[in-house]
């Protein structure tokens, strides 16, 4: 096994994919396809969780298919949040600035707390409309 | 000490990345500075195998590593097109890679970032790059001391 992609809680709104092991020359495009699977269903202004806590290692391959797939998210006005990014990848994302830093969260409490603030500020947003 | 010659294809490169990392691992070195080593050298064999052959043949590529003391040494000899990976200038980096349209140019930024010297050269052979990767705490071992 070097590379394994897991979908949980695949809903519209929000769906989490889980990498497992290396996202290189050699499994970047596994992980395109199987990603473009979840991409196509993901509603305007959805939100896409990467769970990185078990990513061993990014090169570059798996840098442009992580941009790929927030590029994506980002024409549907939607977020690609990502989840506990462990040492190298943390590091490869530092050296080429990848992310923007407040789209890295370190556990899921951090990130849910995030998401009702989203949700807070949208619903805000409604009720000045009405 | 490693010292192989294989196919520029890119299964033969990620088999000679397993062993890379195998003597590495067996040289007692840390697993951070695998990380790197195995990096720089996916990057630069993949290019290879991706600009660098010919139209009769894929070519060859050569790979020599050495644990030195307090340096991981590495040659890479490609015998396809001449490609200089330094030639390329640093890519423009916004704080997000989903801003830029085309992403070429960081796979050598992220080796200029992570290898101590590189040099490459080129003659009737073919493509020549050498490699140090300079490290004053290169085993798990040095922090017992």
């Amino acid at each position: 096994m070097t590379f394994n992609l897991h979908i949980h809680a695949l809903d519209p709104h929000k769906s989490t994919l889980q990498l497992e092991g290396r996202l290189d020359a050699m499994t970047f495009g596994e992980f395109d396809r199987e990603a473009e699977k979840v991409l196509q269903q993901m509603a305007t202004g959805s939100t896409l969780v990467l769970d990185l806590s078990s990513l061993e290692y990014i090169s570059s391959a798996g840098l442009r298919s992580i941009a790929k797939a927030r590029k994506h998210m980002r024409a549907r006005d939607g977020h690609t949040l990502l989840l506990n990014p462990q040492l190298q990848v943390r590091k490869v994302f530092d050296i080429v600035k990848a992310v923007p830093i407040k789209e890295i969260f370190q556990n899921m409490q951090e990130l849910d707390d995030y998401l009702d603030q989203i949700q807070r500020r949208m619903l805000g947003e409604g009720e000045e409309v009405e | 000490m490693l010292d192989l010659v294989f196919p520029a294809s890119l299964h033969d490169v990620f088999d000679t990345l397993v062993r890379c990392d195998e003597t590495l691992r067996m040289a007692g070195v840390r697993d951070d500075v695998r990380a790197d080593v195995r990096l720089v050298l996916e990057e630069l064999m993949v290019n290879m195998v991706q600009h660098g052959r010919t139209e009769q043949r894929e070519g060859t590529v050569g790979l020599r590593l050495t644990v030195a003391e307090e340096a991981i040494l590495l040659e890479l000899n490609h015998d396809g097109e001449p490609f200089d990976p330094l030639q390329f200038g640093t890519p423009s980096l916004t704080g997000d890679l989903a801003d830029k349209e085309e992403l070429g140019g960081l796979g050598i930024h992220l080796v200029r970032a992570m290898a101590s010297d590189l040099n490459y050269t080129h003659d009737e052979y073919g493509n020549h790059l050498q490699l140090r990767f300079a490290c004053t705490h290169l085993t798990e071992h040095d922090h017992d001391l």
